[in-house]
């Protein structure tokens, strides 16, 4: 049974290795695309906090996305 | 009037998604993986290369729907000049550039055992590597074009003339003789694939497109974080 | 909406785009014989000027019962329904090619009716089903 599925009647190979090179680069990008969100959240956030308290009011009442991305993001701040 | 997709409208909305994503992705993909590998039946004459199958052709699909959609949205950024098309456009090239990639790797594991060739000069084969490289190119000039203005137009450029091998990459199999067969599921026709492998391949089309959405969403999180990071200064 | 400006940007893409596909029509028109990744015995019947000295392909399915293989080389019938071809070829051969099967040879024409082919490749049909279900369909 468990040499069936990893033979595949000579195919194996071919299969296991496609499966594997899919999940491979899938991860890969997963993994680049979330490092990146990563680190401009974390820029991001460094920004907003360097501001003055009466800046960043200001600011976060001007544009309401700012106010959204530091909200979804409170614990970090 | 393309305000529903103004990012702060949408930004929560990204938010919940990704979230619902992420809890549902692996359980399917557990699903669609065991489908694919070991409940779906080998073919008649393929044996167990038709799992191949599985990963080859949703792959192809995306590659094609990523493109025509990015063709779609150049086009109206052209005519209406919606900024936001474009942030959308560059979140859906690398999704487009990877399953094209697969769909050019897993069919030629695929075609070794079967035809007997990693790979032929046909036309199908031949119009797939040509769509990879339009998006290799749109994806340097995004990475490599500095200015804001000329980088639209050279990437709107790009994408609405490499749209013109979207119908070759489709009908390839149907206007020249290729190694490549034809079609298995066109709309309007009885799909030529026997339920008990068309279920499997849905599935795993679907565990793919929430892949993508995934990727995406992130993406698209990202540009949005990266311009609204510009505009803190300003403000 | 549809402002003067609007207007124009959309004509001059539908004009451009209309004259790159038009273009590209007549580029496909005049490379279609090398488009074509495998001839049919029909078509090799039909063409005055063959050059039996240049590598071509020909593709089609191999005829039932016409398999035969001594030690060296295997013998079988390229036909596409109309015409046939017969086809001489020593070397490894695909898992999936068999009588009835679609098949495209890489070779020489040696005359009209007869091919020494160097590479088979086989070409497989769009169906997918599975054992089972093939056998009740018989």
């Amino acid at each position: 049974m468990i040499s069936d599925l990893i033979f595949m009647n000579g195919y194996g190979i071919y299969v296991w290795l496609s499966f594997v090179i899919t999940l491979g680069m899938c991860s890969a990008i997963y993994v680049k695309t979330k490092k990146t969100l990563k680190k401009y959240e974390k820029e991001f956030l460094h920004e907003l906090r360097n501001l003055s308290e009466q800046e960043k009011r200001k600011v976060l009442q001007k544009s309401k996305i700012l106010n959204q991305i530091s909200t979804t993001n409170r614990e970090v701040i | 009037m393309f305000n529903f997709l103004l990012p702060s409208r949408i930004y929560l909305l990204i938010e919940k998604t990704l979230k619902f994503i992420n809890s549902v992705f692996f359980p399917i993909l557990l699903i669609g993986l065991t489908f694919a590998l070991v409940i779906s039946p080998p073919d008649y004459i393929q044996g167990d290369s038709v799992r191949i199958m599985y990963l080859h052709v949703p792959s192809a699909w995306i590659g094609l729907a990523c493109f025509a959609s990015m063709a779609f949205l150049s086009i109206l950024n052209f005519i209406f000049k919606t900024k936001n098309f474009f942030l959308i456009n560059k979140s859906l090239a690398p999704i487009g550039l990877l399953f094209t990639c697969l769909a050019i790797i897993t069919g030629s594991l695929w075609g070794k055992p079967t035809w007997g060739a990693f790979w032929v000069w046909d036309a199908r084969l031949t119009s797939m590597m040509v769509l990879m490289f339009f998006y290799f190119f749109l994806i340097l000039s995004f990475k490599f074009i500095k200015d804001q203005d000329k980088l639209v137009k050279v990437s709107s450029l790009i994408t609405i003339l490499g749209s013109i091998n979207l119908p070759i990459i489709k009908f390839s199999v149907d206007w020249w003789t290729t190694l490549h067969q034809p079609a298995s599921i066109s709309l309007g026709k009885s799909s030529k694939i026997d339920p008990s492998m068309l279920y499997p391949l849905i599935l795993m089309l679907l565990v793919f497109l929430l892949f993508s959405a995934l990727i995406f969403l992130m993406k698209y999180k990202t540009e949005i974080i990266r311009i609204k990071k510009k505009r803190i200064k300003s403000l | 909406m549809l402002t003067k400006k609007v207007k124009k940007r959309i004509l001059f893409l539908v004009s451009i785009v209309f004259l790159t596909a038009v273009s590209i029509f007549f580029i496909f028109k005049v490379l279609n014989d090398n488009l074509l990744y495998f001839k049919t015995p029909s078509e090799i019947k039909k063409d005055e000027n063959l050059d039996f000295q240049r590598a071509i392909r020909i593709g089609g399915m191999v005829k039932q019962n016409s398999l035969s293989a001594t030690s060296k080389e295997i013998k079988f019938i390229i036909t596409d329904m109309k015409n046939e071809i017969i086809v001489s070829y020593s070397g490894a051969i695909p898992n999936l090619f068999a009588e009835g099967k679609g098949v495209v040879a890489e070779g020489k024409l040696k005359d009209r009716n007869y091919f020494i082919a160097e590479k088979i490749l086989a070409k497989h049909d769009e169906n997918y089903m599975p054992p089972e279900l093939k056998k009740n369909v018989k």
